[in-house]
């Protein structure tokens, strides 16, 4: 389906943080997801993009097993993170979660104080053993996520009363706050307006340094700019992943083609 | 007679659609273009027949016995009814109605047996007078409608409109309801307060009821200070909500977070269950069951309970309110979005960590509105304490102790033979003013929280 | 995992780590404790649901059965007039029955053994006699019930080993009911009395008809009151009251309405209905006025919930053809919400049948021993009887209230049950 050989020629240059094998989800009766195989790589952005239907959210959801709570759903296959299969009944998905970060479509502060949202993961996982440790992450959280500066004199006032890009930023930053390894964004600046889009762009740049992330985006433009992997899904399957140039370039699938070349969306 | 009536006005109104809905079709058949159709034309005879029949008929049922009664009362002999006070009048009343009705008990005088015959002729005068008016009023809309019968005539339009009158009515009558439960409250109210002064009730830390045996010895020997029953009635209300609270929303929040569907889909009607038990199945419980356990569980320990303690009429009503809180904090929790669910587990917090620190708090108005609501209930509710509680008033707060409740009082003030001009009668009227003004005040604030909290999440 | 090193804003922690562990393994507990809370508060409220039941089941079975004794009564003439059986001395004829039961009883124990039957027996008699006056002069075979406390006895609620002189029947007593059973003269059938009678001050007699019927008028008041009144304001406030501050205040007062305490209703009815219209004390009717003002507006929230859920696509194909605003809303919206205006009105009706407070103040508590003709007849509801019978002192009232509020529930199970079949049956999903 891909140049596998490509994929695994970047290996060599940085490590691969989480790989997925012959991954199929169900829901119900519907087969969502079909024989997916993919590497990802860390400080790395890849960007899954496809149409609307196509699973990329779906199988975002898996990988930090968020798919769990819902009934119907059922997966099969490997996906490992750092090696381990994270569907493993030795792990537990509440740890998975603190390792996986989340951030989701539309933004979704607690009705809580801006500090409070951010010290929420900190706080549940025990991540600081004082107060000063505690606003010493909220601060570098923040300011990771470039609200520092716009925040720093009303942090007790309430999140939810943000506009809607710093409210992003602020999600952002809470799932920063935990320090994982991997950073899931499904698609996260469907909801903004263009300018706080740029915003969170240049915030997914910064952050590539740090961790992995995967961002989810039906906009092509948007993977072009942020990632440097691109995986194209269509129909539940995993049609070309490969580096983005190449992915808006010189696609080897049909499909792909079509899809960038506007045939299919 | 009321049957004449009703056979009366009905004939009318079907003859009035027959006849105007023929004449609109006589019409049209003479090659007139009508604007509304035959139908419209007869159901407009129709209810310009029944419309004001009904109302006057319903009137003068409801009027009548009142107007018979104060005739009859009226033209008794002069002197009969000197020097008695008015329980005795009430009661000469009530004999001369059961004559009527030629249940005769001993001798009564010949001015009593002359009333009776006298308000029988008068019943059967005012039925016949309520026919003929109805008949009257009959003819007149019939002799009205059928001239409207033309051509141009907007027909449909007058019938939409009576309809529509009639709509507007209907939901008029709770406004009525209101305004009669507040006027009557009140007014029975004001009578009270002319015998006992206002600050007397409000104020007063004892409520002995005591019937007065002579007429001129009124509120003398009787103290009606309401504090100590709004106690009593707060200390059940206490135990009450202090059970039901932590059970109704641990329930909620079990099923709303960890019940499998199938857990779920059976739990939740059964507590329904508890919410559709009448109260005074409760109250029966409460006596049969509930205290006497209670009191034995407290000899073990070697603490006094009193027989009808305020803790058997608590608890039980704390498994009245169960289901009710239980189904608010439910409402409340799954109005909160999912995506704050989401973002909660996915910052790898558990579902006890998600529910008790995102979920519950952003929950915590729609569930305060509810616990409210509750509260108002607890305070309202009547049959549970009327069986379980007790009829002493007295200023403690020991839930231990058996209290009274506002609803204890005004069931047990008004059970059995009332006039409405002891202070007995109409104390039982400003306790429950009282009762009415402070539900209501409770229903207006948690309505609007639950209003503002839905809005919130909308 | 192990600790990485990176200019992550915090260093990535070491998730393996025991202290790590430990802490996981500390808020999988609390999550464990918090379930199993919940799962406790649910099962406490079902025990509660378990106990009350099995309170009234046990209690009240025994109810549903009667102890009867079948007697030979001898008519003498002496006793009983021929010209006029109706005013024969049948408490003499009783007794005389019971001396030939126990030939060899003393004359002081007559007073006693007379008490083994119901005092209905001597009317039962006195009803057969009137009805065939040839009957005078034979003896005939009654089967009436035993008083209460001897049905107590029979169906084992006396301790006949405890202290003589600390229950209501003495060991004599004891031992004739034990000759009557030996005799084969006491047996226990069915108690249709409990539905067939009315009220009666002794428990072996008293029955609920009276108090059905007097439920059946207050609901059937109450229906054609509520109904009718609830739907026409619902669809006016639903489909056409314009959006102003008169409908706004109607809207509140409805919801308020609903909230008012139901014993504030019965002052309403007893200050208006009663006191200033003069409309008759404990009738079924003013019981039933009173129980449509509450209803009202659980009938009317229902009909607007029910008229919301037809889709507008209806309303609108219906406007598109010409037909008037009412036209559509009489024409089409109406029959498709009735179902669910029906249901509504099911359970509004359910839960003015188990209401008890408006009646008690209305007087519907009264104690009326003949089951009302009319509505206007004075009589009781169901609820207010099991509250007159939870008040009584005899032991026998103690299981006839169980088996009333059975009989309560009964009703109260077929009309929720009629409500989910409408429902079901009919409502559709759009």
């Amino acid at each position: 389906m891909y140049d596998i050989n490509r994929a695994e020629s970047a290996v060599t240059q940085q490590d691969i943080k989480i790989s997925a094998r012959n991954v199929q989800v169900y829901y119900g009766d519907t087969h969502a997801i079909k024989d997916v195989n993919v590497e990802i790589l860390d400080k790395t952005v890849t960007a899954f993009i496809g149409p609307s239907g196509c699973g990329k959210s779906t199988f975002l959801r898996c990988i930090n097993r968020m798919n769990d709570s819902i009934d119907i759903a059922r997966i099969e296959g490997q996906i490992r993170l750092d090696g381990q299969d994270i569907y493993d009944r030795k792990v537990d998905p509440v740890q998975l979660r603190a390792r996986v970060g989340m951030v989701f479509q539309k933004p979704n502060p607690f009705p809580k104080s801006i500090y409070d949202n951010v010290a929420y993961g900190p706080k549940i996982h025990g991540l600081a053993r004082n107060k000063a440790e505690l606003d010493e992450i909220v601060e570098k959280s923040l300011r990771g996520s470039a609200l520092w500066n716009e925040v720093k004199d009303r942090l007790l006032e309430p999140g939810t009363g943000l506009s809607g890009g710093q409210q992003q930023r602020l999600c952002i930053a809470r799932a920063v706050a935990t320090a994982p390894e991997v950073l899931l964004m499904d698609e996260p600046c469907s909801a903004l307006d263009p300018i706080a889009t740029g915003q969170v762009e240049e915030l997914i740049e910064q952050l590539r340094s740090q961790f992995s992330v995967v961002i989810v985006t039906h906009s092509m433009q948007q993977a072009a700019r942020v990632s440097q992997k691109t995986a194209f899904f269509h129909l539940g399957n995993l049609v070309e992943y490969g580096e983005t140039d190449d992915i808006f370039t010189k696609p080897q699938d049909s499909r792909t083609e079509s899809y960038i070349s506007g045939r299919i969306g | 007679m009321t049957g004449f009536a009703f056979a009366l006005l009905l004939t009318a109104a079907l003859a009035g659609y027959m006849m105007n809905r023929q004449a609109a079709v006589t019409l049209r058949d003479g090659g007139q273009r009508l604007h509304s159709l035959g139908m419209f034309h007869g159901l407009y005879a129709l209810l310009a027949v029944l419309v004001p029949a009904i109302i006057i008929v319903l009137l003068w049922l409801v009027l009548q016995s009142t107007v018979i009664n104060r005739l009859v009362m009226a033209g008794l002999p002069d002197g009969v009814l000197d020097n008695l006070g008015s329980g005795a009048i009430q009661l000469i009343k009530a004999e001369i109605q059961s004559i009527s009705q030629g249940r005769v008990f001993g001798d009564p005088e010949q001015w009593k047996m002359d009333a009776a015959e006298r308000m029988n002729s008068l019943r059967a005068a005012s039925g016949w007078l309520m026919l003929l008016v109805v008949a009257a009023v009959s003819a007149a809309a019939l002799f009205v409608t059928r001239r409207s019968v033309r051509a141009e005539f907007r027909a449909r339009q007058a019938v939409e409109g009576i309809t529509m009158g009639l709509l507007i009515s209907c939901s008029l009558v709770a406004i009525f309801v209101t305004v009669g439960i507040v006027l009557s409250l009140v007014f029975e109210s004001i009578r009270f307060f002319q015998m006992v002064p206002i600050t007397d009730f409000l104020f007063g830390t004892s409520w002995e009821p005591q019937i007065p045996i002579r007429e001129d010895q009124v509120a003398a020997e009787g103290a009606f200070g309401w504090l100590p029953v709004i106690l009593g009635t707060l200390v059940i209300t206490f135990v009450a909500i202090v059970v039901a609270v932590p059970v109704g929303l641990m329930s909620a929040i079990y099923l709303n977070e960890f019940a499998s569907k199938r857990f779920r889909a059976i739990a939740k009607p059964v507590l329904e269950l508890l919410a559709g038990i009448p109260t005074v199945v409760y109250g029966f419980f409460a006596i049969l069951t509930v205290a006497p356990a209670i009191r034995a569980w407290g000899a073990s320990l070697g603490l006094p309970i009193a027989p009808n303690t305020a803790l058997a009429a608590g608890s039980v009503m704390a498994v009245m309110l169960i289901p009710f809180i239980s189904s608010f904090a439910d409402d409340a929790l799954s109005a909160v979005p999912r995506s704050l669910r989401d973002g909660s587990m996915a910052l790898g917090a558990t579902r006890a960590e998600t529910v008790t620190k995102v979920l519950f708090p952003a929950a915590i108005p729609g569930i305060v509105g509810g616990v409210l609501l509750a509260v108002s209930r607890a305070i309202g509710e009547t049959m549970i304490v009327v069986m379980a509680a007790g009829l002493i008033a007295k200023m403690t707060i020991n839930p231990l102790d058996s209290v009274t409740t506002v609803t204890v009082q005004i069931v047990t003030l008004l059970i059995g033979d009332t006039s409405f001009d002891s202070p007995k009668t109409l104390a039982a009227f400003a306790l429950g003013l009282m009762l009415f003004i402070v539900t209501l005040l409770i229903n207006i604030v948690a309505l609007r929280i639950v209003r503002k909290y839905r809005e919130l999440y909308d | 995992m192990t600790d990485q090193t990176n200019d992550a804003p915090q260093a990535s922690h070491g998730w393996a780590s025991p202290e790590f562990q430990n802490r996981l393994s500390r808020r999988r507990r609390s999550e464990a404790i918090l379930k199993g809370v919940g799962l406790g508060a649910i099962l406490f409220a079902f025990l509660m649901l378990g106990i009350l039941l099995w309170t009234l089941i046990s209690g009240g079975t025994q109810a549903f059965r009667q102890t009867h004794i079948t007697l030979d009564v001898p008519i003498s003439a002496e006793l009983v007039d021929a010209e006029d059986p109706s005013r024969g001395n049948y408490r003499n004829v009783m007794n005389e029955a019971m001396q030939v039961t126990f030939p060899d009883a003393e004359e002081g124990d007559l007073r006693a053994l007379s008490g083994i039957v119901s005092n209905a027996a001597q009317f039962e008699v006195r009803d057969r006699i009137v009805a065939d006056p040839s009957l005078i002069g034979q003896t005939i075979t009654i089967k009436v019930p035993v008083s209460d406390p001897y049905d107590q006895l029979n169906k084992g609620n006396v301790d006949t080993e405890s202290d003589e002189t600390m229950r209501r029947l003495n060991d004599a007593a004891i031992g004739w009911f034990q000759q009557l059973q030996d005799e084969g003269r006491i047996s226990k059938p069915i108690n249709w009395a409990l539905i067939t009678n009315a009220d009666s001050r002794f428990p072996e007699l008293a029955g609920l008809k009276g108090a059905i019927i007097g439920s059946f008028y207050a609901l059937l008041v109450c229906f054609l009151i509520s109904f009718p009144l609830g739907i026409g304001a619902a669809i006016y406030l639903e489909e056409f009251a314009p959006k102003n501050r008169l409908s706004d205040v109607i809207e509140v007062n409805i919801n308020n309405l609903a909230a008012v305490p139901s014993v504030v209703f019965g002052l309403l009815a007893l200050a208006v209905f009663l006191g200033w219209f003069g409309m008759p004390r404990s009738a079924p009717l003013v019981g039933g006025m009173t129980l449509a003002l509450m209803t009202m507006p659980t009938i009317i929230i229902a009909t607007r919930a029910a008229l919301k859920a037809v889709p507008p696509s209806i309303r609108e194909a219906a406007l598109g053809v010409g037909a008037s605003k009412q036209q559509v809303v009489f024409g089409h919206v109406l029959p498709l919400a009735m179902p669910g205006i029906l249901t509504g009105t099911i359970i509004g009706l359910a839960q003015a049948l188990g209401e008890t407070a408006p009646l008690l103040l209305i007087g519907m508590n009264a104690f009326v021993t003949a089951a009302p003709s009319t509505p206007l007849d004075a009589a009781t509801a169901l609820p207010t009887q099991i509250f007159i019978w939870a008040d009584s002192p005899e032991r026998g009232f103690v299981s006839r209230t169980s088996a009333a509020i059975l009989v309560l529930l009964g009703f109260l199970v077929m009309m929720n049950a009629l409500a989910i079949f409408l429902r079901n049956r009919f409502e559709r999903r759009w």
